[in-house]
């Protein structure tokens, strides 16, 4: 049995040819069109139906304050998420990579908290703002139809925001909860091998 | 100022190794080793001389092994053709590959300081990488080294 073991020297044999660094370089501009790519998407895409929403309140000039407090509920609730996308998007490219693994695991915790509270509570206001300012913009134009079919256009949306906030919503949240749990239990196992 | 290119040039090899220590599959350490000089590259005008450059590049490195799991998620092991994995030009050395085995199976932070070690990187420097103290770097390696040494010879090497 050899106890001498010279591990330096068989760790250095494992090799890799390097790539060559234009590959490398086209891969830096692939990766950062990717992400603006899907940046912009999501950004123009409410913000197309932001403009839309206040189209339709020049042409049609509601009457009633209700819905104009709705359609602010509305845009208001697609600009908050705007913002914390947005800004949740540069909490990650920041990450201070440079710093020491102690200090990095501990950031990485720490922006992984933040990003369970903001997934769970940004999507609670999104959901509250916009059902109510759905409803509230709903009412100038079902008061101005016969009652029965106002009252079932409001119970249809009604039904429909109740499965959106007792179906699709917490299935949502615990997605994204389950994701980010994992990943914090693991940065924490490992922060605690530092101990 | 440095030049991106040398970098490039020195630490190609010890990044990869540090990942491959890292994962023991030589395609997930190249496109790990590939992230970590994107990033290297990105941020290389920021850097300050607050630490040496082999620091600097190293914490980059293991900071982003580290990251690894939030990945390894997106891509599952077990999505890929399993012929794909049988290949591995990079070692044929059944002892090279051995212990590369043996490293990647310890938990993560011993990961990162063995094949810090392995680099031969001075272990002041080691542990201010990891954010440690010297003393507690000294008595890990020799715990990690002792392991090593137990499975190899376990194993007949």
């Amino acid at each position: 049995m050899n106890t001498n073991i010279n591990f330096n020297e068989l760790w250095a044999k494992q090799t890799s040819p390097p790539p060559n660094t234009e590959n490398l370089l086209v891969q830096v501009k692939k990766l950062k069109k990717a992400n603006l790519r899907k940046l912009l998407l999501t950004n123009i895409l409410l913000l197309a139906t932001s403009i839309f929403i206040i189209l339709i309140w020049v042409k049609y000039q509601p009457q009633f304050i209700s819905t104009k407090i709705g359609i602010i509920l509305i845009i208001l609730a697609m600009t908050i998420f705007l913002f914390v996308y947005n800004k949740s998007y540069s909490l990650f490219k920041n990450g201070k990579n440079w710093q020491s693994n102690k200090d990095y695991l501990k950031d990485l915790l720490a922006i992984k908290a933040k990003q369970q509270f903001m997934q769970s509570t940004l999507l609670n206001l999104y959901f509250i703002l916009l059902s109510t300012g759905l409803a509230l913009y709903m009412y100038e134009y079902t008061s101005r139809m016969k009652p029965l079919i106002g009252i079932l256009a409001y119970v249809i949306t009604a039904l429909w925001i109740l499965f959106n906030w007792f179906y699709i919503r917490p299935k949502q949240i615990n997605k994204q909860q389950s994701e980010v749990n994992n990943l914090i239990n693991k940065f924490e196992a490992i922060t605690k091998q530092l101990e | 100022m440095v030049n991106f290119e040398e970098l490039y040039k020195t630490y190609w090899q010890k990044i990869f190794r540090l990942c491959m220590g890292y994962v023991n599959d030589a395609d997930i350490a190249k496109d790990m080793a590939q992230e970590t000089f994107i990033i290297v590259w990105e941020q290389l005008p920021k850097f300050r001389n607050e630490s040496s450059i082999s620091t600097w590049i190293f914490r980059i490195a293991t900071n982003n092994c580290l990251r690894q799991i939030e990945k390894q998620k997106r891509f599952p092991k077990s999505e890929m053709p399993i012929n794909l994995e049988e290949e591995k030009p990079e070692s044929q050395e059944p002892q090279i590959q051995f212990l590369y085995q043996c490293i990647s199976e310890l938990p993560e932070m011993d990961r990162v300081i063995i094949s810090l070690e392995l680099e031969n990187i001075k272990q002041a420097e080691i542990a201010n990488i990891v954010g440690l103290s010297d003393a507690n770097i000294r008595v890990r390696i020799h715990r990690i080294k002792e392991k090593l040494t137990q499975k190899f010879a376990s194993h007949e090497y």
